[in-house]
């Protein structure tokens, strides 16, 4: 044994050591390298932690794919950078009559899809009578052609829109120009099965926009190239690439190792983390979005049949305004956003200039909380939890999170212990988001937590609390969610709704909407708990010239628009890439020459032994 | 977890059941070819209740699917009916259409609008890969410690072995998998962050060139490693433990006695026939590998189908789940008839 | 001591069945232990395992369940490193993660003991029904077991976690134990077979003895000392099965287990921002359970099946 156990020693030794060697050899021979020199594209690559549902503008849904459609197609107005006033886009001016039902665009002349055929008002038409006549069209876009009864091409680049009634959302269409010879060959049956990718048939993807789709691979990545003839300013960039990532931890690191130059709604800790390292800018923008709390407060149907098991106390809006005191927002912000972010208060963000501040707003005030529910009857049992005021009927409450959000499970944690403080017991539950969809239609559930995102135009965050909004039946007897979870239903306030649909006036539509406001906040139909900030990261070294929306502090990329891309250039072509490549390139080759050398060592360890034992041979 | 399910695997010669002869199964003589065939008929049975299974567990889910546009306003009400009416027929009706096609080709993911056979055509090469890659280390590496640990048995390197393998086998493969992220990717203290902590290849590269495969191995390096390294424990072990019992042959001390190199006893006696619990392992395993990939590969990000699985999952879409559980318990039917084939192909006694 | 030594040790004495059947049983335990206690995997497995028991059964007297309370550690630092204060650090919301690894240790210990039971309990059920019975009705047995090995059985776990909406640790360990059963059952088909083909049994259904009572008083005594040590091992694979769950987002949230502890640190991005102390432990916790109990099954059966022992 001790024999061959030198032997054996000594021939592992040879055997890797060749084995190295040989693989050095091959490694430093063979390994192409990708060094960035000067003349290489320069392609911005973005790390986004949402995938791309599909590339159809009829049928994806996902803010990914929003901001693909923007890089590809042209719309007729777009929101400005500096506070999301329009401004002219494929459509260069416009016009309305006297009273307003009759608008008239003019197009720029010189814009062309990216097959070369020129793009001319027959395009805009069919893009927006496709919508108005189509079933799964209606889902992204139908909110922007309600009033419209007419689309007519009076030129070549004249567009006239005959509406039904007055609306202010004619300076804010957003609906897609798509080329009317590809898509009408996409059927109403097909346009749901169309990937809209550059293989499919016909060819998908094809836009006017600065930005051409090359490749799509699902859950991997996406490649723009800059389009040549693109009829307004030049990007002064080559090509985009956006890269799907799973969770924050691997799109960090890719920003640090450079694999990537922007990473998308980065987490408070991860971003915490990125903060101050050198060559990587950590950017917390203002946004328009807020998580809140909601209340079952007397779940029912449009036709007024009340539905679900919520507890009869959220009916009374006493104890929502209990409840409300008893959360500490300020704590919300610093656990669940690491400070990064403002403390609620109306459904329309501060960034917006429709937003609704409470001159006396309700703070953390846990004996407030508990006064007011002493006052209005909710005695304490015996066991600490309150009930009724009529004795019965203890209040527990059923709570749900949801499944995919750490701040979500968090933020209904925290509100257990809060429940408790002011005598009220509670079972918390974490579903998907789907389940929690049908849970808030069909009204079994006492309090949630989600978030909106808001747009620009307020209408449809508004409309969130109209009667009509509220859970429906379908002809099978199920029940189905609206956008109202709060089942609030007021009649002055779809009053107030009507009014600023067809209200022209800025100022005086603001006013209405900030009315509307006061009458959601007041009743306590939400707890919203904070307005988040949007936390991006890029590489500071590589690009430059970033747009934020709005101005200053908005976010730069995933916007209402497409601003960077349009404007960023590189900061110098070799420094910064050059450098990664280095890095990576040494990785591939020390990895792969341990990698095989130790797998050439394995092999011929095998292999010598096998013939140095036929030598002995003795059987 | 298949340490006991390969004792349990009516292997003859090791575990409780040591000499047992099970009448059912073998009452018939007959050839290889008839015990395949007998095999392949049992097989189709456990099909056919493979395909009712997985109809009727996803019936068992909730959810509307059409929840998904949710946030999104003025969807045509006659297209939300009809995605309603598609998914919310009666029983029966359902799976009456399941029957007409119950491998699920013309499915639509509820999830992504497409057919489910191309978001899943796509997904299989980077699993393949990754338990190819994965299978082969584990193999290679715990055979080997399996058989050296086992001919030394009570030796330093047969405990020193035993005590790390026990370890490895204890180990979760995505907490693994996180653990080499942070030593090996992100790169801590003396360890060098070297390698990609996501994705099967990197953007722009062909997969059959050179540069791709290149980059199709350094990303699979690590995940591989971290799915290896508990099967790679459990083969050692049973390598072992098999190689153990081997030693107490008579013919090996006959072996022995004539004069015969240890070495050549092991190689030409004793592995051989200690091999036939683990190459059944090694088939058995490909099953349950699959249950690591889904891990794993969220870890890593590798799109490959363990990833799809646990995204249909979070998406709640029917019909791609369908589809990919189909697949699982296919392969696992499949690897196990190979397995019973290839133990019946070695050893005799048991096509009896 | 032979039951003759006994005997003739002390001749007054007019032993009873019961007497007898009693000391043989004393001794026979006798006989276990020590042979057990040779195994010394088996007695470290032990100790381990006394280790994490303890520790469950002590955490709230150590950890107050203030501790977890995320409203009363609002003054806490997050994501702190360790520190005096913080053994071992804080988690994201300032809760010590010393604190939530002993608590995690009383919900991995009872998924994995309870999940167990109800394998074993439905696996030997099973397994002792489709070995003594005969015809169709033992055929339908075996082939329903080979029916749920070829289920695939993480994809198996998670569509059923994923099903049943409540995500409360009582689903979990249905969820488990009902879908862990067929390798006991095969296990136990098998030693039914080889019991029932010893002589004494042949004699016992000669005798008159039912069904029922073959299965109780020959089958499984002879059965359950090897489901015991199989039913540890099944324990070791629940608590890794539950621990994947946690990590897949598919556990409680509301109760902290290491596999959620893991879920929430991976989702805090501690391997890019290198915060092992909340990475590392629930790991070291979750691999040194199942060790513990993956040493007393192994040495279960050595002792139990001495011709394992030659290993």
């Amino acid at each position: 044994m001790l024999r061959n156990g030198r032997a054996g020693l000594r021939r592992l030794a040879v055997v890797t050591a060749a084995g190295l060697v040989a693989t050095m050899a091959a490694a430093f021979g063979g390994v192409s390298t990708a060094t960035a020199a000067d003349g290489d594209p320069v392609i911005f690559r973005v790390g986004m932690l949402q995938d791309v549902d599909s590339l159809n503008p009829y049928k994806g849904i996902t803010a990914a794919a929003y901001e693909m459609w923007a890089l590809t197609y042209d719309s007729l107005t777009k929101y400005g950078a500096a506070d999301f006033a329009p401004e002219p886009n494929l459509a260069e001016s416009w016009d309305t009559s006297d009273d307003g039902l009759t608008w008239t665009y003019n197009l720029v002349q010189n814009a062309s899809f990216s097959d070369g055929t020129p793009l001319t008002s027959e395009d805009v038409v069919y893009s927006f009578e496709r919508v108005i006549n189509g079933k799964v069209e209606k889902t992204n876009w139908g909110s922007y052609v309600k009033q419209i009864e007419s689309v007519t091409a009076t030129d070549d680049f004249t567009v006239v829109m005959q509406l039904k009634k007055v609306t202010p959302l004619m300076e804010r269409l957003s609906v897609p120009i798509v080329p009317k010879h590809l898509w009408e060959q996409v059927d109403e049956n097909e346009v749901r099965k169309y990937p809209n990718e550059p293989d499919s048939t016909p060819p998908g993807s094809i836009g006017s926009g600065p930005f051409i789709l090359t490749q799509a691979q699902e859950g991997q990545f996406y490649t723009f190239k800059t389009n040549p003839n693109y009829w307004g300013e030049a990007p002064k960039i080559d090509g985009v690439e956006f890269q799907f990532f799973r969770n924050a931890d691997a799109m960090v690191q890719a920003l640090e190792s450079g694999e990537i130059d922007f990473a998308d709604d980065l987490d408070a800790n991860v971003f915490a983390a990125l903060e101050g390292q050198p060559n990587i800018e950590a950017r917390s923008s203002v946004y328009y979005g807020f998580n809140y709390l909601t209340f079952n407060a007397g779940a029912q149907l449009v036709d007024g049949t009340p539905i679900g098991t919520g507890h009869p106390s959220l009916k009374d809006p006493q104890v929502r305004l209990a409840i409300h005191y008893a959360v500490d927002k300020e704590a919300l912000v610093s656990r669940t956003l690491d400070g990064r972010g403002s403390v609620g208060t109306s459904i329309i963000p501060p960034l917006y200039p429709e937003h609704y501040e409470p001159e006396d707003p309700v703070t953390y005030d846990v004996d407030m909380a508990n006064q007011i529910l002493d006052d209005a009857g909710y005695t304490k049992g015996a066991d600490g939890i309150r009930t009724m005021p009529d004795g019965t009927n203890p209040l527990v409450y059923q709570l749900y999170a949801r499944q995919n959000s750490e701040t979500s499970q968090t933020t209904i944690k925290f509100l257990q212990g809060w429940l408790r403080d002011i005598g009220i017991d509670s079972t918390a539950d974490t579903v998907s988001e789907n389940r929690l969809y049908e849970i808030a239609g069909e009204g079994t559930f006492d309090m949630y937590e989600w978030g909106w995102i808001v747009e620009p135009d307020p209408d449809y965050q508004v409309s969130t609390f109209t009667c009509d909004q509220m859970s429906y039946e379908w002809k099978d007897g199920t029940i189905y969610a609206g956008l109202n979870d709060a089942f609030y239903c007021n009649d002055e306030y779809d009053r107030l709704y009507t009014e600023q649909s067809t209200e022209i006036d800025r100022d005086k539509r603001t006013a209405i909407v900030m009315e509307m406001e006061k009458m959601a906040y007041d009743a306590n139909a939400y707890i919203v708990t904070e307005y988040y900030d949007y936390l991006q990261a890029y590489r500071s070294d590589r690009f430059t010239g970033f747009v934020p929306q709005p101005d200053p502090d908005g976010a730069i990329l995933f916007q209402y628009g497409i601003y960077s891309y349009l404007n960023i250039e590189p900061v110098t072509a070799d420094t910064g890439s050059s450098a990664s490549s280095e890095g990576s390139n040494a990785g591939l080759i020390v990895g792969g020459a341990i990698a095989a050398a130790a797998l050439i060592g394995i092999v011929a360890w095998f292999a010598t032994r096998g013939r140095r034992s036929s030598d002995a041979d003795v059987e | 977890m298949a340490l006991r399910d390969v004792a349990a695997h009516e292997f003859p010669e090791s575990g409780p059941e040591a000499g047992l002869r099970e009448p059912s199964a073998k009452a018939t003589k007959g050839g290889l070819a008839r015990f395949t065939g007998r095999r392949l008929l049992a097989a189709a049975g456990t099909l056919v209740w493979v395909l009712l299974a997985n109809f009727f567990l996803f019936r068992l889910l909730p959810g509307d699917p059409a929840a998904r546009y949710r946030g999104v306003r003025n969807i045509d009400p006659a297209e939300l009916a009809r995605i309603r009416e598609e998914l919310s027929a009666p029983m029966w009706n359902q799976f009456v259409g399941y029957l007409k096609d119950p491998l699920q080709l013309s499915g639509i993911s509820s999830w992504k609008g497409e057919p489910v056979w191309d978001l899943v055509g796509g997904r299989f090469w980077p699993t393949i890969v990754l338990l190819g890659t994965s299978t082969i280390i584990a193999t290679v590496v715990g055979v080997w410690i399996g058989i050296k640990a086992g001919w030394n048995r009570g030796g330093r390197f047969d405990k020193a072995s035993t005590g790390v393998t026990l370890l490895f086998y204890a180990t979760p493969e995505f907490w693994l998998g996180l653990i080499l992220i942070l030593l090996f990717s992100t790169g801590v203290w003396i360890f060098p962050g070297v390698f990609p902590s996501r994705g099967v290849i990197d953007s722009g590269l062909d997969p059959l060139s050179i540069a791709g495969i290149q980059s199709i191995a350094f990303h699979t390096v690590l995940p591989a490693t971290a799915l290896a390294v508990v099967y790679l424990a459990e083969y050692s072990l049973i390598m072992r433990a098999s190689m153990v019992d081997e030693l107490g042959q008579d013919y090996l001390t006959t072996a022995r006695a004539k004069g015969l190199m240890d070495r050549l006893v092991r190689r030409r006696h004793a592995v051989p026939n200690a091999s036939l619990p683990t190459i059944t392992l090694i088939f058995l395993n490909l099953g349950f590998v699959i249950g690591g990939a889904i891990t794993v590969e969220t870890v890593f990000s590798y799109p490959g189908l363990g990833l799809l699985t646990f995204e249909a999952v979070s998406q709640n879409d029917l019909a791609l789940m369908q589809a990919l559980f189909l697949i699982f318990s296919v392969s696992i039917l499949v690897f196990n008839v190979i397995a019973d084939v290839l133990i019946a192909a070695i050893d005799p006694r048991i096509r009896v | 001591m032979s039951l003759d030594e006994q005997v003739s040790a002390e001749p007054a004495k007019v032993e009873s069945v019961r007497a007898v059947s009693r000391q043989r049983r004393r001794a026979s335990r006798r006989r276990f232990v020590a042979a057990f206690s040779k195994q010394r995997g088996g007695v470290a497995g032990v100790v381990l395992l006394a280790f994490f028991v303890a520790t469950a059964l002590l955490a709230p007297l150590l950890f107050p369940s203030d501790m977890l309370d995320v409203t009363r550690t609002i003054s806490n630092p997050a994501n702190a490193p360790p520190s005096s204060e913080f053994w071992l650090g804080t988690d994201e919301n300032g809760r010590s993660i010393l604190a939530l690894l002993a608590w995690g240790a009383r919900i991995s210990l009872t998924v994995g003991i309870s999940a167990s039971i109800i394998t074993m309990i439905i696996g030997t059920l099973v397994g002792i029904g489709s070995g003594h019975f005969g015809g169709w009705f033992g055929a339908l047995l075996e082939r329903l077991t080979d029916w749920f090995l070829v289920l695939p059985f993480i994809p198996l776990v998670i569509v059923l976690a994923s099903v049943l909406n409540s995500r409360g640790v009582w689903v979990m360990v249905a969820v488990l134990g009902v879908t862990s059963w067929p390798g006991t059952a095969r296990l136990v088909r098998a030693q039914t077979l080889s019991v029932e083909g010893r002589p004494y049994l042949e004699r016992a259904k000669v005798l008159g003895d039912s069904n029922w009572q073959q299965m109780t008083r020959h089958v499984l005594p002879n059965v359950m000392p090897l489901v015991l040590a199989n039913t540890t091992l099944t324990v070791a694979i629940v608590i890794l099965s539950e621990t994947t769950l946690g990590f897949l987002g598919l556990g409680d949230p509301f109760t902290d287990s290491w596999g959620t502890m893991l879920d929430r640190a991976s989702a805090s991005g501690a391997a890019s921002t290198g915060a092992w102390w909340y990475l590392l432990p629930p790991g070291f916790c979750v691999i040194l359970v199942v060790l513990a109990f993956t040493l007393i099954g192994r040495a279960l059966e050595v002792v139990l099946n001495p011709r394992l022992g030659e290993r």
